[in-house]
């Protein structure tokens, strides 16, 4: 949503549409809504080659960014998923990728990296509690044994944990926040997939039951990733949004399209007061968070000390404004809108299921009270 | 022109701006007042005589110095400098008591004169800008009329040519500060038997015009801002007509795109920061003792999230602006955003704040500022333009939805006015 792109950059954004026209067209989408993981063979490849996954990452580590700002980038990308309403694996993905980026041992980063990056692995995000996800209950403990660790708990809403091969497990314990990069076939894991609103992403419940890790599954210090779980939430949140906004653009250009073609009382429906005022407001609200979209992600791609904050305005004003939004749309679409068929329904489930990802609209605005000692 | 040219060109402005910039900083030092601390717009109520006096005595002072109308034209009595050394200027004033005239300094400095200079003749504006800028006239606005107020096209203020004269009947409303003002810029219809937007006029009018009675109108708030104007058989010279006769449409639009904020010098603060949050908000939720009432904490997040979205829209539209992009549509945006959530955060206030926040002690200065926010919050929404009329210009001037049928376009405004009388809703 920038209005300024570089020439590289348009070419990104370019390539991304056009691969998503090709290999996974809304129509495919659809189709796959039944299917186990949503998305085409092989979509994870073509996607890795163009540095889906690799934006975070840097070169040493088989990544690269087409600007020299990796997050500038992989936001163009995440409004052209939205748009079209693309499978994940790519917003836990990603901050799995640059927490080992910026954390990980010799070991993770030399292995677990350039798979993510080749797209031949999957990996995801297991927080819970700690990114407002899943209420009471949903978080996970740490104990240290003889031998390393023990995990235990469970967290709901993971994207995409039934295809992950890694799991990037945040726990509270005594000693503070820690994280842990662990196998998703260690014993005492059950990823149980969820059924859930948004027919087009995938979720899951991920339990831990005793799970035994070493000291190597480590992700940075034990009782010290307050920092980088702060960091991994405003990715999160920043990808996540331009997705919401990248559909509420579609969404908005469907509706107002019809709202001019569309003839009733012998008028197009656009030119009664009634349809264009409600039509102006949406697209007030749709601009405000586009500028939003570009405040975050160029705060956190900063790593400007109001990130946090900056990001959490962000979330809480697209996740309430963006399903005002889609609610207007349906009112202008009438009863076609409520109909299977029509893509609309899967743009409200997506857009409202991404509102509750990654810590809904009070839990940020809470957050804001917090960062202002309040 | 050579790259090498324009770069050193570029250098040179650069260097004159610095110099510029250091010059106004020791200007400013021996001239005016520091602040003690840093000013907010003056309102209306304190807009004494002597209040009014020393601001007039300070833009005399900008004059004097060569610093009244730094992008107005040097024939003028300007300095036809490019506006990047007014927002220098006004960046090195900031902590400076500047010339402060209250919604005047707008409607005078950034809407009226402006338009004139668009569109007045050389010959009326050689004798009146210089007094502008000297502080000795101050210019209102008389636009609206009781039967006209989003539909400004339809004025029925009547200008009646008399030799070199036109005589004005009519009245005028919502005139902001038409009371403190030497001049006024007035909408007139000089043509009945044309259609309504081609029989308009403008006329600049002194204020102390005989048959020109200016009331001020009591409001909501307890102030009066805003005045009602009685024109009885006023008497203005031809010269001081604003365009061509019945071309005042065209006059309005330039002063429509004016009041929406065009052209006004960027005073370079940096929108990209959020800042803190809502202090009056906290400090009221303070005092009523629900600070830790989290549903007052929703709320407090959520005004201070407007607060900061209001101000990078308004910079993503300056922007698109910047890029060539912006449309009267675009413009619109920005006062439909204020128009919108002024109204919502007042509102806030009052839920936060509860019946305490709603009643004070009687020798409270501070108490009733909730209370104000509250009345003064209707204005933005209606004043200036309607959120309707806003909601209006972004669906078809930037999303290009079909207009309405209109009634009142294709047909002399006399029969207009009849046919309202009889309406039956049939074209």
């Amino acid at each position: 949503m920038e209005l300024e792109l570089t020439s590289d950059q348009d070419l990104l954004r370019e390539s991304a549409a056009r691969f998503i026209d090709a290999v996974c067209p809304l129509a495919m989408v659809r189709g796959l809504v039944d299917s186990d993981s949503g998305r085409p063979a092989d979509y994870l490849r073509g996607a890795a080659e163009l540095g889906w996954f690799a934006m975070l990452v840097s070169e040493e580590h088989g990544g690269g960014t087409v600007s020299g700002q990796g997050l500038l980038d992989l936001a163009l990308i995440a409004e052209e998923r939205g748009r079209g309403l693309q499978p994940g694996p790519f917003v836990s993905m990603n901050v799995v990728a640059a927490a080992l980026e910026v954390s990980g041992s010799t070991e993770q980063r030399g292995t677990v990296l350039p798979a993510l990056c080749r797209g031949e692995l999957v990996a995801t995000w297991v927080a819970g509690a700690a990114i407002g996800q899943g209420g009471p209950g949903s978080s996970i403990v740490e104990t240290s044994t003889n031998h390393g660790f023990r995990l235990s708990g469970r967290a709901g809403l993971v994207q995409d944990g039934a295809a992950a091969d890694w799991l990037l497990v945040t726990t509270d314990g005594p000693e503070g926040f820690s994280q842990f990069l662990v196998d998703a076939t260690t014993p005492g894991i059950t990823v149980q997939p969820l059924r859930g609103h948004d027919i087009t992403q995938r979720l899951a419940a991920v339990s831990l039951d005793e799970v035994a890790v070493t000291a190597s599954a480590l992700v940075g210090e034990r009782g010290l990733a307050r920092h980088d779980i702060e960091r991994q939430l405003q990715l999160a949140c920043v990808l996540s949004t331009a997705e919401t906004v990248g559909a509420l653009d579609v969404l908005f250009d469907m509706t107002r399209a019809y709202a001019a073609d569309r003839t009733a009382f012998g008028r197009p429906i656009g030119s009664f007061q009634a349809v264009k005022h409600q039509l102006a407001d949406m697209s007030l609200s749709l601009e405000c968070a586009k500028a939003m979209v570009v405040a975050a992600t160029g705060a956190v791609q900063a790593e400007r000390g109001d990130a946090g904050e900056i990001v959490s305005m962000a979330k809480s004003w697209v996740g309430d404004t963006g399903i005002d939004i889609v609610q207007g749309c349906f009112q202008v679409f009438g009863g076609i809108g409520y109909t299977w068929e029509h893509d609309l329904h899967l743009y409200l489930r997506r857009i409202t299921m991404n509102s509750l990802l990654f810590g809904q609209a009070d839990w940020h605005r809470e957050r804001l009270c917090l960062i202002h000692g309040l | 022109m050579s790259d090498e040219a324009r770069v050193s060109d570029s250098a040179d402005i650069a260097t004159t701006l610095d110099d510029y910039r250091l010059r106004a900083r020791t200007w400013l030092a021996e001239n005016m007042e520091r602040l003690e601390s840093p000013s907010s717009p003056q309102w209306s109520a304190d807009l004494t005589p002597d209040v009014m006096a020393a601001n007039r005595a300070r833009q005399r002072r900008l004059f004097d110095g060569g610093y009244a109308g730094i992008s107005w034209p040097e024939e003028y009595g300007g300095q036809g400098l490019p506006s990047a050394y007014e927002s220098a200027f006004l960046n090195e004033a900031e902590d400076y008591a500047m010339p402060d005239f209250g919604a005047l300094s707008a409607t005078t400095f950034h809407i009226c004169v402006p338009t004139m200079l668009a569109h007045g003749s050389p010959d009326f504006l050689h004798d009146f800008i210089p007094r502008v800028l000297a502080g000795e006239v101050l210019v209102c606005q008389f636009f609206s009329e009781p039967s006209s107020g989003s539909d400004l096209a339809g004025a029925r203020m009547r200008a009646t040519k008399d030799g070199d004269h036109w005589v004005l009947d009519g009245q005028k409303i919502w005139s902001t500060l038409a009371h403190l003002a030497d001049w006024g810029l007035c909408l007139a219809r000089t043509n009945w038997e044309v259609s309504k937007h081609r029989g308009l006029t403008w006329f600049a009018v002194p204020c102390t015009s005989p048959g020109l009675t200016i009331r001020p109108i009591r409001q909501i708030n307890d102030t009066a801002e805003f005045c009602e104007d009685f024109f009885d058989d006023v008497v203005v010279p031809d010269a001081n007509r604003i365009g061509a006769v019945d071309d005042g449409w065209s006059v309005t639009q330039t002063m429509l795109v004016l009041e929406r904020g065009a052209g006004r010098p960027e005073t370079g603060l940096a929108s990209s920061t959020p800042g803190p949050l809502a202090p009056d908000l906290v400090r009221l939720a303070r005092r009523v003792g629900r600070l830790e009432d989290p549903i007052v904490r929703q709320k407090l997040a959520r005004a201070h999230t407007n607060d900061f979205v209001g101000r990078i829209l308004t910079a993503r539209i300056g922007q698109m602006g910047r890029l060539g992009a912006l449309n009267p549509g675009l413009a619109a945006y920005v006062k439909l955003f204020r128009g919108t959530y002024s109204p919502i955060r007042a509102r806030l206030a009052v839920e936060i704040g509860g019946g305490g926040g709603m009643s004070w002690d009687a020798g409270d200065p501070e108490g009733p500022e909730t209370s104000l926010a509250y009345l003064n919050g209707r204005s933005s929404s209606i004043a200036g333009g309607t959120n309707e009329m806003q909601r209006n210009a972004v669906a078809e001037r930037a999303l290009g939805l079909p207009r309405e049928p209109s009634f009142d376009v294709d047909k002399p405004f006399s029969q207009v006015l009849r046919d309202a009388e009889n309406w039956t809703g049939k074209p």
